[in-house]
């Protein structure tokens, strides 16, 4: 009775955390199932079909393609953007700067609807052809402030005296930036970028307004498969994502423990 | 509405602690050309459309023939009126996932952060890692989850609990799909990790002796945690509560995947309006209403909780 | 920048304002080449921004900065012919110690840098740990690569920014004694930053003691310990019994005082500034110097010296010494510390007693420095 009053926050964390995992869990599962019909809700019996044809829903890899390349281009654009910005915040005094600050704010405020429908609704009057290049423009608009955010959180923790240590050792304004400040906030720009790629492959709603009939990414292939029957390939994709992502997570900190033991 | 800002210039009083960025004093044009390119965007691509939103939801016309700006205010109205219940449904849908999540997450980010020693990097991994999986998947998985003669709908039938829930107005029938305890459940699930998160670092933030202290001084554990480290956690409360609930107030995902027709909250109807009515002014007076809405609720929210501060 | 001569230092006017409050006010200094010169104040005294506007890491808004006879107050830091030891020493975590020491020379363009890194980890015995990185290594450990990585690239002068704030006591001695060490050996001129009176008296060859933006008092350490020509300096740099008198006569060689009903002596030459019958200055004596007889034996204090009669309301044993504050009437409270070689049984508190000490220890100045610079401290505080 004692250990389970001291233990009930264990437990109930546990709860969370298996709330939390169910869905993957199903979603694994079932991507061994074979269905009989378009849906794939029900078990019916296990099978490695899906494994062994990942592809082999129309359209389904085609979308996944550019699901990638949008969010590579949209981080890359996204990171660059939101560092420059970045380091403005932490390293510079200037006017506005709390207009500036809102501006950033407020895209992490604003439900994607919102944003969505009104920057399709741009684009529609400016007559703008929906396709890839309003889709990367949309994504690059809501990843920034991430990155933003991300960055000027590392670069605010880093000592000045570090950048004026460099000065004072030779190096010129430029060398203080490459050599000092730059590898110092590395770990702020991965992490924002990180998070830049994962909002952009994974974003639906603000996709949904901006695309055109031409340009399916892999979560609107997904919506449109919930209406029309659900491939077991969904799950394929969903459970090697998981994998693929929890695999390169555990390596990077292995990895990182790792030398810093030795 | 602030965010973190950096402190401002030392004042007169103390020595000024060594300015960022060198010694130079002189008036520099770099953090104009930093931030350009990147402000521009946004300007651009977030603060026009939304102007431009603002002037679409006073336009009246058809697709046919085009809109024009006719100071139509009339299109609030008719939309607050048609469209009341999918507004008050987001609210209370929204709210009550949010204080779900709140009083779930809570446990385990405390967990974590006291009593996870040297798992703590590996469950920070797992929270974070159903992102990894596209989120309409995961959605997705919830309808076999609670798909009607599933396991999980058995159980609480055989318990009675749907009774109790069909009671309360959350269930219909001896199911859980198409009902409000199905969207509300989805929306707490998939924006919990957003609760979690904020949860766990200021709570981590907490020296742990505080804890030793206030046992010295004779509060019961359970006192300790209510008058200790749940104030000293309001950061990430509030944090965690924005971040919930404003996501989950725009939503319509759930909604559509996991509930009916009589589920629907706003973000369905500008959705629908947007993309298959074609009613443009009526889709930007709802998203404008909305986003008015998110904003009011959001700075009573921070003024009444007395933080300025958000992540 | 490898001349390892070194070279003068010469601050003149320089200032720096911050708005409208003034960190340092106009400031003419010169350090000479070689020296070891300390900036002792209170946090937040000027001494800080003193060292930052000689490093380029502040510009001056008067005045101007020379090293070796060459004017540099224009240029950027990393083109001065200077280094500093930071506070905290702001050793970069992305680099392991090697590359760090190496940081200097590499920017510089130096291509075979390991000869140099490598005696420069020896001479502060650092060798074996060049592969670790910053944050693996002990705060004395840290301390001196931060001086290693300074002293590498044979800087005309050396700054040293509170180098040994963050160590604990003993290690602070110890590096203390290194530092000293070092500096013989390279022969660098050290202008050493630091609020630790102690520190900058064992150390320093020259002491500046800067208070409110401006320097109090320059001098060697002992000067300015034996001659305090400022409130602030006198309590400062250890503790000193301040008592108001008023000069009864004065000739060349020594001036007559009266505090209340007690009358001292006080050689001309240890007075600051011209003192004519009449005037009030405050005369000073060390606690160390006074002893102490009880009231029974006021008959065996030889004559001639400073006389005070008083009743003692604190004593605390502090080991070596023990520390007794009297309470005069005469001279308000007085601090007195005994070295405990022989310990005379009545000296507890309310205890009756004769203070006295040798008029060649009495120094004096103004009163008037007193409201110029400074809070006196309460005696019987401090070292």
């Amino acid at each position: 009775m004692r250990w389970l009053r001291r233990n009930l926050v264990v437990i109930a964390g546990a709860a969370t955390l298996a709330y939390l995992i169910l869905p993957n869990v199903v979603v694994t599962v079932f991507s061994f199932n074979k269905p009989r019909g378009r849906f794939n809700y029900t078990w019916q019996e296990f099978s490695t079909d899906a494994w062994r044809e990942p592809c082999g829903v129309a359209d389904m890899c085609g979308s996944l393609a550019l699901s990638l390349q949008i969010a590579l281009w949209a981080t890359l654009g996204a990171t660059v953007l939101g560092t420059l910005i970045a380091f403005a915040l932490a390293r510079h005094r200037f006017r506005a700067r709390s207009a500036v600050n809102t501006l950033i704010f407020l895209p992490m405020a604003m439900p994607e609807v919102v944003m969505g429908a009104s920057l399709g609704t741009l684009f529609l009057n400016m007559r703008i052809e929906f396709g890839f290049w309003t889709i990367l423009t949309a994504h690059i608009m809501f990843c920034l402030s991430f990155v933003v955010t991300a960055v000027k959180a590392r670069v605010m923790s880093m000592d000045p005296r570090l950048e004026q240590a460099a000065q004072d050792l030779y190096a010129s304004p430029l060398q203080t930036f490459l050599r000092v400040t730059l590898p110092i906030a590395a770990p702020g720009i991965a992490a924002g970028a990180m998070l830049s790629f994962a909002l952009s492959f994974d974003d639906f709603i603000i996709t949904n307004f901006n695309s055109g009939p031409a340009s399916t990414t892999f979560p609107m292939f997904v919506w449109g498969s919930a209406q029309r029957g659900t491939p077991v390939q969904i799950n394929v994709i969903g459970t090697a994502m998981f994998v693929i992502a929890v695999g390169v997570v555990l390596i990077g900190r292995l990895a990182g423990s790792r030398r810093k033991r030795s | 509405m602030k965010t973190a800002e950096a402190p401002p210039p030392a004042s007169a009083a103390a020595p000024p602690p060594p300015a960022p960025g060198g010694a130079t004093g002189r008036r520099n044009l770099t953090p104009y050309w930093l931030l350009l390119p990147g402000i521009l965007w946004l300007l651009v691509f977030f603060a026009a459309p939304m102007v431009y939103q603002a002037s679409t939801s006073v336009q009246t016309g058809s697709l046919e023939e085009g809109f024009r700006v006719t100071w139509h205010f009339a299109t609030y109205w008719d939309a607050l009126t048609e469209y009341y219940p999918q507004f008050l449904r987001s609210v209370l849908y929204a709210g009550t996932a949010t204080l779900l999540c709140l009083l779930v997450g809570y446990p385990l980010a405390y967990a974590i952060a006291f009593r996870a020693g040297r798992w703590r990097n590996l469950l920070l991994v797992l929270v974070i890692a159903p992102f990894f999986t596209s989120f309409l998947i995961r959605t997705l998985a919830w309808k076999t989850i609670l798909a009607d003669g599933g396991p999980v709908v058995e159980v609480l039938n055989a318990l009675h609990v749907i009774d109790v829930t069909t009671w309360i107005g959350l269930t219909e029938g001896h199911r859980l799909l198409a009902t409000p305890l199905a969207v509300i459940c989805g929306l707490t699930y998939n924006f919990l990790p957003f609760m979690i998160l904020p949860l766990y670092a200021s709570l981590e933030r907490i020296d742990p002796r505080l804890h030793e202290a206030a046992g010295d001084l004779y509060a019961k554990p359970f006192t300790t945690f209510r008058k200790v480290t749940f104030p000293l956690s309001m950061p990430g409360v509030v944090a965690g509560t924005l971040l919930a609930f404003i996501p989950a107030s725009g939503d319509y995902i759930n909604a559509e995947l996991l509930g009916s027709t009589d589920q629907k909250m706003v973000g369905n109807v500008i959705q629908s309006q947007f993309l298959r009515v074609l009613d443009y002014p009526t889709a930007a007076a709802l998203s404008f209403i909305l986003m008015a809405a998110i904003l009011a609720i959001v700075g009573v929210y921070i003024r009444k909780s007395g933080t300025e501060e958000i992540v | 920048m490898t001349d390892t001569t070194g070279g003068d230092v010469r601050l003149s006017g320089i200032s720096k304002t911050y708005g409208s409050f003034t960190a340092v006010h106009p400031l003419d200094l010169t350090v000479p080449a070689g020296s070891f010169f300390a900036l002792l104040g209170a946090s937040g005294c000027g001494k800080t921004t003193t060292l930052r506007m000689i490093a380029g890491l502040e510009n001056p808004t008067t005045g101007t900065v020379e090293l070796g006879g060459r004017d540099v107050t224009a240029l950027p830091p990393h083109k001065r012919p200077v280094n500093t030891v930071f506070q905290n020493y702001a050793l970069f975590p992305h680099l392991d110690i090697y590359e760090n020491v190496a940081f200097g020379l590499r920017r510089r363009g130096i291509k075979s840098v390991k000869k140099q890194v490598d005696e420069t980890l020896e001479l502060v015995e650092l060798g074996p740990l060049a592969r670790r990185r910053p944050h693996q290594l002990s705060g004395g450990q840290q301390q001196r690569v931060a001086l290693a990585r300074a002293l590498i690239n044979h800087p005309q002068v050396l700054l040293l920014d509170e180098p040994l704030g963050a160590l604990d006591l003993k290690l602070r001695r110890q590096m203390q004694l290194e530092l000293k060490r070092i500096q013989t050996e390279v022969g660098i001129t050290f202008v050493h930053v630091t609020h630790d009176q102690e520190e900058a008296m064992a150390m320093a060859d020259t002491v500046a003691v800067m208070n409110a933006g401006r320097v109090e008092q320059l001098g060697r350490p002992a000067d300015l310990y034996e001659n305090p020509e400022t409130t602030f300096v006198a309590n400062f740099l250890g503790t000193s019994n301040l008592i108001e008198a008023e000069v009864a006569e004065a000739t060349d060689e020594e001036l007559l005082l009266t505090a209340g009903e007690a009358k001292l002596r006080l050689p001309a030459r240890r007075c600051r500034g011209a003192a004519r019958a009449g005037d009030t200055i405050l005369a000073g004596i060390r606690p160390e110097k006074v002893s102490l007889a009880h009231a029974d034996e006021a008959g065996s204090v030889p004559e001639g010296r400073n006389r005070v009669q008083g009743n003692i309301t604190d004593a605390g044993f502090m080991g070596v010494s023990t520390q007794y504050v009297v309470e005069t009437r005469a001279a308000g409270r007085i601090a007195v510390y005994e070295q405990n070689i022989e310990r005379d049984g009545r000296l507890v508190p309310g205890a009756d007693v004769v203070l006295h000490w040798s008029p060649e220890n009495t120094f004096g100045f103004d009163a008037d420095a007193r409201s110029i610079h400074g809070v006196q401290q309460p005696a019987g505080e401090g070292v």
